[in-house]
Order: structure tokens, then C-alpha cells, then sequence
């Protein structure tokens, strides 16, 4: 077997993560989907022949931090790899093989050199539509929320499946925008499965194994020796959350064992009656983000960074929702396994841990434009950032996911709405020796003429952003519509005229408060 | 030295280049190709005076008199500077009511997920400075409701009277469609407040997008009365020297303005260096016909690249300045300005080698600078640097530094080789050849980003530290010949000179294909043209002068990024339509999609007549009879895997038209050319270095 020194390994291990940030960049340019777009909403990786992860682009969000080697694992047991051929794509949005819910599809090419497979690309990214009632809060089964492909192939050597796109195409509502987005994932891995070549030329390497061993023992290896560094012990916590009309409560232990850490949500609730349950893929996903971000923030993902963790859920619950429960927003809980984790590891590594966050305001909104075209859209909105021992939570901030704003010149011209202000609503970050970040008001008033509909699925408005260390908590989310309280969760009939006001949450605070401060 | 002939007394010209350290000048004879140059220590609390002093002392060298100079090209990183050691004037913000936190807001996002103790550049302008006053104007471009003057007026007047500030910005939304409430305004607070400057952000550039178009523009603000007072001391000073020719200023797109336009837009002269670097690339490629380049342009700290396509280097609107976070892209300003595209990597001589999170070798981003600078200068830095590398590896002769007492071993020692557990050769060579594999990747996904085929291309190399790397890089790229210019020390200086007057700008303005109706395109582009053409006809250049380039970026309805569309006027939609596909195929090698396009900026360029620069120049009268082999060293040979007895040769002995096989070093005043064994090189008529790379090593 061939071995790499620092040197060597470094150069290599570089190039293949080079490989995967092309295919994202190629990616992100070509979408129609707006969380791909804007909230880098997708992922692209490299596999080995043994279909061992060995690299993973370096922009992407939390979701997709370890689900791949599940995926590929799933595909593979489907289309065995010794079936494969050359012009082979094999593809899937089942959410319990994939990153959770329909509305991110992955797609798998094997790369060939010459008549043998040296290793595979992968794209995952959240497709603009895939039929059913789309991001809402308030489907009950899976089946509400769109078509779901189990493991198939788009292209079987070389030939395209037409009458795959067909059946996609029938059943989502802009159907050049969703076949556009699955062409150009396939086109991607056509782009990566040329620089694994082209990589594997250049270094004059025959295969990828070799050095994937290295990769995956080092990233391990350094894995390792952070976790030893924490000290022994299991750390529990527990916190509560919006439900569709009663609270969830999600609860965590985390035990540091030498060099190895074990996740157990055992005391999570069970799933509920909406589409925010969370397939076991996505906790797993929440969970390995938690810990990159407390030991080595910056190694690149691969199948090895992820061994040393290892995530149980009680089966069955809202944690490890099962079909058919819906999942479509299961962003809305397993965000929370981020704070959930940092809130157990406080004690642990207190200068590396955040404050909670306000989370994402994600809503959609649907209606006629003033000049009768039709709006369907999804918009984001940020509250603060959690506070950390030395850093101010910064205002206006998304975590764990992430974003981009939406301009108000943008949104006035695609809806017709007029952003009435914009502003960031000072206090509402928790208070602390660091104060947590403040979240902001936004006005939306209905220009349009027409009626609007706006679907909620607000978080953080019964449950404030917690501080930690004595750090206080940030202000709730509230919405208001003419001045009067509405349900976070509703479907909301704004009429002509009337204003939709938002106060996105503020974010926790860390540490005591000076007296001046508190 | 060469003197004045009143026959060609008309054709001097002067480029200037302010850098950090160096100012750099460049006196050039059109008519003959003759050329001076020289380095004055940049004067930091009066950049002008270096400039000035410099000017005098080059003249005296050549035997020019002032008179006889026609024009000044000058370059400087005055404005760079000033945002990021936030040198500017008190800058005050006027905004529609309910969005003076816009600039707070920012892109709500962060640029790094797993970093949580990210941070991000503060506004120029903080929020006490910033005011709202009432006004609506809608995205069709209807007043929902008026500008008051009153309040205006009265803004201002707390913004002056209670906060002393010098500039203001004026920002209102939608000012991209209708700029008629920051006009009104602007008058306004011209007639009652007539000290301030003011910048309007429809006039920065109507782009639809208000944290970016008001981010730029209150750096505008920010800058433009430091900016004033340069250029004044700068145009006293050469008045009373006698200077009697025009005065330009580079811009980051590489385009000349005048003062007044510098003045106006002090924001667009941010990054005009690294710009000035890539057209001398693009120049030298017309000079040997050679349209398709990349430009590579290696210093202390940093390493660019630029990618020159049919001798146009590439241009986009986005820039990022002030970066508070570790080099990272997001956490500083961003900037809608026309840039050349450069790619920037934070690799340079003094870039400091570590063993990284991994347990691996990392080099840079972070920099030892010039002080206390790499290990080998002796001047108290003990961190292993690049240079300390290439100074170990026997790429640089231990005579080139003034301390040179240091062994550079002693840090490569402890800081990489002990703890990796390498040898101190192997360790030497990873730090050079990590740094070779940065640059090339750097290049191989900006290439890739915009499906730029650089395989076929030239590869230009100068800077401090670009000619011991870049045929290295080149070889990674698969890039068959580098050429290392002659003058590579005042690259920027000699840059300035090759370019015209001109100015490029766009607006936003959303239509699909099939809305355009007959006149469409030509509507579009009008105001846009109008602008651009105006400006330079302001700076005296004749309409019949000027050449307009038009471009579109287009994509496919719903999509959120654009491909760049090159079109010609009178060009017809479903020509239009067939080029962006093209383009997108092009790009993204992927099956195009049945969708509907559109269009979403028009982009302009307006430019006067090229200086008479095409006939090249001649720095240097080739050295005869002196042997240009002047020693011998022992180098590090990558192929045979140890050191062997490399031939040093001196550039200046070298004769046009002389051939050299590799392996050799070329030493030169400020870099040392590092030729691979098997590598040609031959001299051109012009003193450039042309190496073609041998055959694709093991």
C-alpha cells in the first residue's frame, strides 16, 4: 500500500476537496431552487471504489455533514456496483436514504477509468419544487408533500430516462425549473467525474484507495485526539419546542469516552402530526456538525472525521420519525439538535460552545402580483445570533443554517408587496457578559390588489433563545397582523391593504452581565 | 541615458504606481519605444511627494524636461488604504424612512458554518450618522410618496451641526429605476451645504440590490475628500514643476479617468494596482499575438491571477474590500464597482509555513510581511516563510539578502520538519511546492467558474515571487509556455500605459427576451450609454473618438446567477437569445433547458482612443560581451529527488535571441527565475524571458 507523507497527503487531500467545491460552484450557478441560490443548500462529495466518502465540497449547510455514506450505501444495495456501467446515473429523494425530506434529491455517478470503477460523485440539492403542498407546517402524511422517486436511475448507460422526467414533469408546478435543477446535477458529475481523472493523471495514481485510507485515518485520527482532549464523562440536556399545538421536548446526553463521543436523544418525544419529524439521517447530520464546530472547525468532512461519533435515538421518535410521518420542515426540530448539543457541552469546552440562536424564519407566500402574474415563493428572515464566551452575538444573523437576505428591491419588485421597514429591534438579544445578537422587525403591507397567503412555521415564539453560563435569553418571534397577535403557525389570508408585521427573535447572551449591562 | 528631441517632445508619457512600499515610475517615448524607469521609497504621510520627487529624479536621469511629457498615468493604493485603516472623512447617511439599518443587516448570512467566532468589517458609515427621511419611490418606478426638502435640509443639518461630518451619502431604494428623489435631494443639500460632498448611490451604479448599491456608495463618500485633497497636492505640485500635460487616474477595471472622475467615483480606484499588472499581461500577449493568457503576479503577501481572453482581461462588478476575518471571502464591504476579475490568494514570499488542524503542512494565509518579515532577512522574524524555503531549496542566493547571516534552516527545522517528522529538504519543497499547488488550484476552479479553457494559453510572471514559481504552476496547468517580462519590478507602473480613458458602468433592468418589443435592446442600453459617453465627453474626448462595448447578463427566469452576453448594436433578440445559449453551454456543459430568458443588467464601456503604445518598449540596451553565466549553486531537483549543481546566470548579460536549457536560476534585480531542468528558454527582441516546458515529467 502506498503511503503519503505530510507533504504529499496535504497536496492530494487538497486537490480532491478542489474537486468537490468545482462541482458545488457549477452547482449553485445553474440552479432555479433559491435555497440552493442563496442558502448553499446542496452538497457534492467524492467516493472511493469501496464507496468510503473521501471528500465533501467545503460550502454547504449543516444537513449534509456525514448523511452521504448512508446514501451511497442505500444506492449501492439497490444497483450493486459491479452492475454499473460508464453512463450510469443512479438517483433518489426518498428522505430516509437521502438529507431527510422530497425536497432534496441526490444523484450518484460512478467514474470509470478505462473499463474499471476508481470511485463515484455525488450531488445532493433541494430541488425549487417537487409536487404536493410544499414547505407548509400542516401536512400530516408524507403523501401531502410531494412525489418521492425510490432509488432509480436517470440515465442507464448513457440513455436518459424520458419517462422519469415525464412523471417528475407531471406532477410539480414549474416543470422546467425542477427538470432544469435535475440536469444540472447530472451535468455537474459529469464536470467531477472528469477531474477525478483528470486528478488521478496528473498524480499518475491508479487508483483512489490508497489514498482515501489515508485521508479517512488521518481525519480520523485528528478527530481523535480533539475528543481526548475534552475530559471523560456524560453532560445531558434538555429543552423544549414548538409543536403543532403542544410543546416537544428534545433531550440529549453526550458522553466523552477517551477518544470517542456518544450522542443518545433517549427522552426525546415522539413524532407529531406535521411535517416537521425528523428522519435519523438528519439527526445523525446535526449531531457530527455539532461536534466539527467544537473540535476542528476546518478539517474537511469525510467518512473517518465521522467515526470517532457515534448517534442513538429512541426508535421512533421525533428524532427518528419513520414513514410515513411527513418531514418537509424537518429543518423547524432538528435545528434544534445544534443548541440541544452546545447547551450539554457548556460545562465541557465553555469558550467553544454558542449561546442558542433565534433560528431561521422560513415562510412562503402565495398570491397574484399587481400586473396579474402569479407569487409563490419561499422567503427567509434572521433573528440574532447566540452569544460566545468573547464574541458578541452578532445581530440579524442565521444559525444553524444558513441564508442570504432577500433585498426589499428584489421583494417589492417580485411580489408587488411594499416592505413598509426594516429595522433591528435593539434589547432583544439576550443580555450577558457577551450579549446575544438582536433580531429585527420587518412590515410587509399588501399592494398586490389580490389576496396573499402567507403559510408561517415561526419558531422561538414560545420558547426564547437560552443563554449559557448566566447569559440571558433573547426575545420570542412574534407575528402581527393590523396590530393584532396571529397563530406562528397559521396560514394567514392577508387581504388588500392589510400589513403582516415580524419580529424575528433575538439570540441568547453568555456569561454574567456587568451590573451596568444587566 | 537618453535625451529630449524636440521632434518627439510630444510623445512622453509617465506611469506611476504608489505601492505600498515602492513607488514606482515608467517614462516611456511612444514614438521610439524608449523607456526609463525608477523606484522612489513611497512617502506614506504624503504619498504625492514621492511621486513627485520621483518624477523630478527620473526626468533628471533621462535628460527629459517636464515640458516635454504629455501625460501622467498614475496608480495608487491611497483609496485601498484609507477604507481599511478607516482613514476616511465623517461620513453621514440619508436613507428612505424605515431603512437606515440596512448596512447592519447586511446579507444576513454567514460565510463560514463551522467557524462560530467569525466576524465582519463594520459600515463607514455607524448608525448614528444614518437618517431616515420620508420618501417612496416604487419598483416601477411610481412615486408612492414625495421627497420633502424640509427634512432633508434638516438631516442634514443635524448631521453637520451636531456630528461634523464632511461627506454624505444619499440612498434611497428603488434609485436604480427613477434617481429623481436623490437627485432632488442632492440639490438640496448642494445649495444649503455646500462644503459637504455628496455621493448619490443612482449615480454610483443603478443596480438593483440596496446593501450592495448603498455599501458602495457610502464608501465612496467615505473616501472622496481624502481622495480631493490628494489630487490636489498632487496637480499643485506638478504645476509648479511645469507640468503641463493631462493627469489620469487608474480604476480597478483598468480603464483611465481624469481627476474629475476620480474625484466623482474615488471608490472605483480601489485595487487599481493589481488591474495595472494584468493589462501590462494583456499588452505583452498583443505584442507576441498571443490573445488567450493568465496572468500570475506573485509579491510578499499575496498571489493574483487574472484571465485574459482575446487580450481583454476579464471583468465582473463584484469586489469585496476590508476583509475582517482571515483573508475570508464575506467578512469585508462589498462593492459593485467594474474590477478586472482577479483571482487572490494569500501567498506570497513571506507567507508563513505551519503545521495546520490536520497534522499537516499548511502555508499562509497568514504573512510575515516585511516586518518582521521571513527568517533569512535577519530583521527578527522566526517563522518559516516561503522565501526561507526557496532560500533553503538553492531557488535564491543567500548574496541577495542584505542580512543574509540567518540560516532559514533553523525555522523549517522546528517549526515544520521536526513536527511532521520530514526531512528539512522535503520540508523546503513542500512549502514550495504547497504554494504551487494553491495557485494552480486557485486558477483551475476561477478557470472552471467560467469555462475558461486555459490549457492553450500563455502564462505571464512577475513579481517579487512569481518568476521561482511559475513555471512550476504552469506545468500543474499543463500550461505549455511562460513568459517572464522584462521590467517585471515596475510591472504596474509600465501597466498604466497601455490603457485608454474610459469608463465602464450598468444598470439593472429586468425584461424577458419575448417582452422586448422592436427598439428594445437599443432603449435599454440608451440611458446606460448616455452616462458613460457623457463622462468621457466631459474629459474632452471627442464622440467620434470613443468606441461603446455593450454586454448583457442574462440567465434563465428563476435562475439567480447570470452569464455575461457580448452583443453588438442593432443585434436582434433571437440572436441575442442564440449567443446566451451558447454562452451557457459554454460554461456550464449543460443540456440548455426550455426556458424562458431574460435580461438583467446592461453593461457599458466607453473608451477613448488607445495611447500609441503598440510599438512596445525597450528598457534596457542589450548587454554584449559579458558572460551571463556568473556562478553555480546547489538547488533542490525535484526529479532527481536531491540537490545537484544548477548554473546561476545573470538576466541583465542575457542577449536577445540566446538560448538556454534547464535547469538554471535567472537573477535579476528584485526576483530570480527558477527553470526546471529540460525546460527551454530563449530570449525575445524585446528582453522577455519564453520558456517552453519540457515534456510531462514521472
Amino acid at each position: 500500500m502506498t503511503t503519503y507523507d505530510p507533504v504529499s497527503l496535504k497536496i492530494l487531500w487538497d486537490r480532491l476537496v478542489a474537486i468537490a467545491d468545482e462541482l458545488v460552484l457549477s452547482l449553485v450557478r445553474t440552479s432555479f431552487s433559491m435555497n440552493v441560490r442563496e442558502g448553499y443548500d446542496l452538497s457534492c462529495m467524492v467516493f472511493d471504489a469501496k464507496a468510503r466518502l473521501v471528500a465533501q465540497g467545503t460550502y454547504s449547510v449543516p444537513s449534509f455533514t456525514g448523511t452521504a455514506p448512508r446514501t451511497i450505501g442505500h444506492m449501492l444495495a439497490v444497483y450493486p456496483p459491479e452492475t454499473l456501467r460508464p453512463g450510469d446515473i443512479v438517483m433518489t429523494n426518498d428522505p430516509w436514504m437521502g438529507t431527510g425530506h422530497l425536497f432534496d434529491v441526490t444523484m450518484l455517478r460512478p467514474v470509470f477509468r478505462g473499463s474499471r470503477l476508481v470511485g463515484y460523485t455525488m450531488s445532493v440539492t433541494h430541488l425549487p419544487d417537487i409536487g404536493g403542498r410544499g414547505m407548509a407546517s400542516d401536512c400530516t402524511e408524507i403523501y401531502h408533500e410531494g412525489l418521492r422517486l425510490p432509488v432509480c436511475k436517470l440515465r442507464d448507460d448513457g440513455v436518459l430516462n424520458t419517462l422519469l422526467l415525464d412523471v417528475v414533469g407531471a406532477n410539480v408546478r414549474v416543470p422546467e425549473q425542477t427538470i432544469g435543477d435535475l440536469m444540472a446535477n447530472a451535468a455537474c458529475n459529469e464536470v467531477g467525474g472528469r477531474a477525478l481523472l483528470e486528478f488521478m493523471d496528473d498524480y499518475g495514481l491508479d487508483d483512489i484507495d490508497s489514498l482515501s485510507d489515508a485521508v479517512n485515518d488521518h481525519s480520523e485520527a485528528a478527530m481523535r485526539s480533539r475528543i481526548r482532549d475534552m475530559p471523560d464523562g456524560t453532560w445531558r440536556n434538555s429543552i423544549e419546542i414548538e409543536g403543532p399545538g403542544h410543546p416537544v421536548t428534545l433531550a440529549a446526553s453526550m458522553t466523552i469516552e477517551d477518544t470517542s463521543a456518544r450522542v443518545d436523544f433517549a427522552g426525546t418525544d415522539g413524532p407529531v402530526r406535521a411535517s416537521i419529524n425528523v428522519p435519523f439521517c438528519y439527526t445523525v447530520a446535526q449531531s457530527n456538525y455539532v461536534m466539527k464546530c467544537l473540535t476542528i472547525p476546518d478539517l474537511p468532512n469525510t467518512m473517518g472525521s465521522t467515526r470517532p461519533v457515534t448517534v442513538r435515538a429512541p426508535e421512533g421518535c421525533i428524532l427518528d420519525a419513520r414513514h410515513p410521518w411527513p418531514t418537509g420542515g424537518r429543518h423547524s426540530v432538528g435545528h434544534f439538535v445544534v443548541p440541544l448539543l452546545m447547551g450539554a457541552m457548556a460545562d465541557v469546552v465553555p469558550e467553544r460552545v454558542q449561546s442558542d440562536g433565534a433560528m431561521m424564519n422560513v415562510f412562503s407566500v402565495q398570491g397574484r402580483h399587481r400586473d396579474g402574474g402569479d407569487v409563490s415563493s419561499l422567503f427567509f428572515l434572521a433573528g440574532g445570533l447566540g452569544a460566545m464566551h468573547g464574541l458578541h452575538g452578532r445581530d440579524v444573523t442565521p444559525a444553524p443554517s444558513n441564508m442570504t437576505v432577500v433585498p426589499t428591491e428584489i421583494w417589492e419588485s417580485r411580489t408587488s408587496m411594499t416592505v413598509e421597514s426594516r429595522e433591528v429591534l435593539p434589547g432583544t438579544g439576550g443580555v450577558g457578559r457577551w450579549r446575544g445578537g438582536d433580531g429585527q422587525k420587518v412590515v410587509f403591507r399588501n399592494d398586490t390588489g389580490h389576496p396573499l397567503e402567507f403559510a408561517l412555521m415561526g419558531q422561538r415564539t414560545s420558547f426564547p433563545a437560552r443563554g449559557l453560563a448566566g447569559g440571558g435569553s433573547g426575545a420570542l418571534r412574534r407575528y402581527e397582523v393590523n396590530g393584532a397577535p396571529v397563530d406562528p403557525k397559521a396560514r394567514i389570508m392577508l387581504e388588500p391593504g392589510d400589513r403582516i408585521s415580524m419580529y424575528e427573535a433575538g439570540g441568547g447572551g453568555y456569561g454574567v452581565p456587568d451590573s451596568q449591562d444587566a | 541615458m537618453t535625451t529630449g528631441n524636440p521632434d518627439t517632445g510630444e510623445r512622453w508619457r509617465v506611469g506611476v504606481d504608489v505601492g505600498g512600499t515602492f513607488t514606482d515610475l515608467a517614462l516611456v517615448n511612444d514614438a521610439t519605444g524608449a523607456m526609463s524607469i525608477h523606484k522612489q521609497l513611497t512617502t506614506q504621510q504624503d504619498p504625492s511627494r514621492a511621486v513627485l520627487t520621483g518624477l523630478e529624479t527620473l526626468l533628471a536621469r533621462a535628460g527629459v524636461a517636464v515640458g516635454e511629457v504629455s501625460a501622467l498615468a498614475h496608480g495608487t493604493t491611497l483609496v485601498t488604504n484609507a477604507v481599511i485603516e478607516r482613514r476616511g472623512a465623517k461620513t453621514g447617511m440619508l436613507v428612505t424612512r424605515g431603512f437606515r439599518d440596512v448596512l447592519d443587516i447586511a446579507m444576513e448570512r454567514r460565510f463560514d458554518l463551522f467557524d462560530l467566532s467569525i466576524t465582519f468589517a463594520d459600515p463607514v458609515v455607524p448608525r448614528e450618522l444614518r437618517l431616515e427621511v420620508d420618501e417612496r419611490i416604487r419598483y416601477d418606478g411610481a412615486v408612492e410618496s414625495a421627497l420633502d426638502p424640509d427634512q432633508v435640509e434638516r438631516a442634514t443639518r443635524t448631521l453637520v451641526e451636531e456630528h461634523g461630518i464632511e461627506a454624505l451619502a444619499l440612498c434611497f431604494l428603488h434609485s436604480y429605476v427613477d434617481d429623481r428623489h436623490e437627485a432632488a435631494a442632492r440639490e438640496v443639500v448642494a445649495a444649503r451645504f455646500p462644503g459637504l460632498t455628496v455621493t448619490t448611490s443612482s449615480e454610483i451604479l443603478p443596480f438593483m440590490r440596496e446593501y450592495e448599491r448603498w455599501s458602495t456608495t457610502t464608501v465612496n463618500a467615505y473616501v472622496q475628500p481624502l481622495t480631493d485633497r490628494y489630487l490636489r497636492r498632487l496637480e499643485d505640485g506638478l504645476a509648479r514643476m511645469g507640468f503641463a500635460g493631462s493627469l489620469l487616474i487608474m480604476t480597478a477595471s483598468g480603464g483611465m479617468v481624469t481627476p474629475a472622475i476620480a474625484r466623482r467615483f474615488p471608490v472605483r480606484l480601489i485595487e487599481s494596482g493589481p488591474a495595472a499588472g494584468a493589462l501590462v499581461a494583456a499588452f505583452l500577449g498583443e505584442q507576441i499575438g498571443e490573445g488567450d493568457l493568465l496572468s500570475f503576479d506573485m509579491g510578499g503577501t499575496t498571489a493574483k491571477g487574472a484571465l485574459i481572453r482575446n487580450g481583454r482581461p476579464l471583468r465582473r462588478y463584484e469586489f469585496e474590500v476590508a476583509r475582517a476575518y482571515n483573508y475570508k471571502a464575506g467578512s469585508g464591504l462589498p462593492l459593485r464597482i467594474p474590477v478586472i476579475d482577479m483571482i487572490e490568494i494569500g501567498a506570497g514570499g513571506g507567507s508563513i509555513a505551519r503545521v495546520d488542524d490536520r497534522g499537516l503542512l499548511a502555508v499562509g494565509p497568514y504573512s510575515a510581511g516585511a516586518d518582521p518579515g521571513p527568517a533569512c532577512y535577519a530583521t527578527g522574524g522566526d517563522s518559516a516563510t516561503l522565501t526561507d524555503a526557496n532560500l533553503a531549496l538553492g531557488y535564491l542566493e543567500p548574496d541577495a539578502f542584505l542580512g543574509g547571516r540567518l540560516n532559514p534552516d533553523g525555522p523549517i527545522e522546528t517549526r515544520v520538519a521536526g513536527p511532521l517528522g520530514i526531512s528539512l529538504d522535503r520540508a523546503a519543497w513542500g512549502i514550495h511546492e504547497v504554494i504551487n499547488e494553491d495557485v494552480a488550484r486557485a486558477f483551475r476552479m476561477h478557470a472552471s467558474e467560467i469555462g475558461f479553457d486555459y490549457r492553450r494559453c500563455v502564462m505571464i510572471a512577475f513579481g517579487g515571487s512569481g518568476p521561482a514559481h511559475a513555471v512550476r504552476v504552469a506545468r500543474k496547468l499543463r500550461i505549455p509556455r511562460v513568459i517572464l517580462p522584462v521590467g517585471a519590478g515596475v510591472m504596474s507602473a509600465i501597466g498604466l500605459l497601455t490603457t485608454p480613458v474610459s469608463y465602464a458602468t450598468l444598470r439593472s433592468g429586468q425584461i424577458l427576451l419575448e417582452d422586448l418589443g422592436a427598439g428594445g435592446i437599443e432603449s435599454g442600453f440608451r440611458p446606460v450609454i448616455d452616462q458613460a459617453t457623457g463622462l468621457l465627453a466631459a474629459a474632452g474626448i471627442a464622440l467620434d473618438d470613443m468606441s461603446v462595448e455593450r454586454r448583457l447578463d442574462m440567465r434563465f427566469h428563476g435562475q439567480g446567477h447570470e452569464v455575461e452576453v457580448v452583443c453588438s448594436a442593432g443585434i436582434s433578440p433571437g440572436e441575442l437569445g442564440k449567443r446566451f445559449l451558447d454562452a451557457y453551454a459554454a460554461i456550464y456543459a449543460a443540456t440548455p433547458i426550455d426556458a424562458a430568458i431574460e435580461i438583467v443588467n446592461w453593461k457599458v464601456e466607453a473608451s477613448g482612443p488607445s495611447p500609441e503604445f503598440a510599438r512596445g518598449y525597450k528598457p534596457f540596451p542589450g548587454a554584449s560581451g559579458t558572460d551571463c553565466e556568473v556562478g553555480s549553486i546547489d538547488a533542490w531537483d525535484p526529479q532527481a529527488g536531491e540537490r545537484r549543481r544548477w548554473p546561476v546566470l545573470d538576466r541583465y548579460a542575457l542577449e536577445p535571441g540566446q538560448t538556454v536549457v534547464g535547469p538554471a536560476l535567472v537573477r535579476e534585480d528584485e526576483a530570480t527565475t527558477v527553470l526546471s531542468p529540460g525546460d527551454n528558454m530563449r530570449v525575445d527582441s524585446m528582453g522577455n524571458l519564453v520558456i517552453t516546458l519540457a515534456e510531462e515529467e514521472a
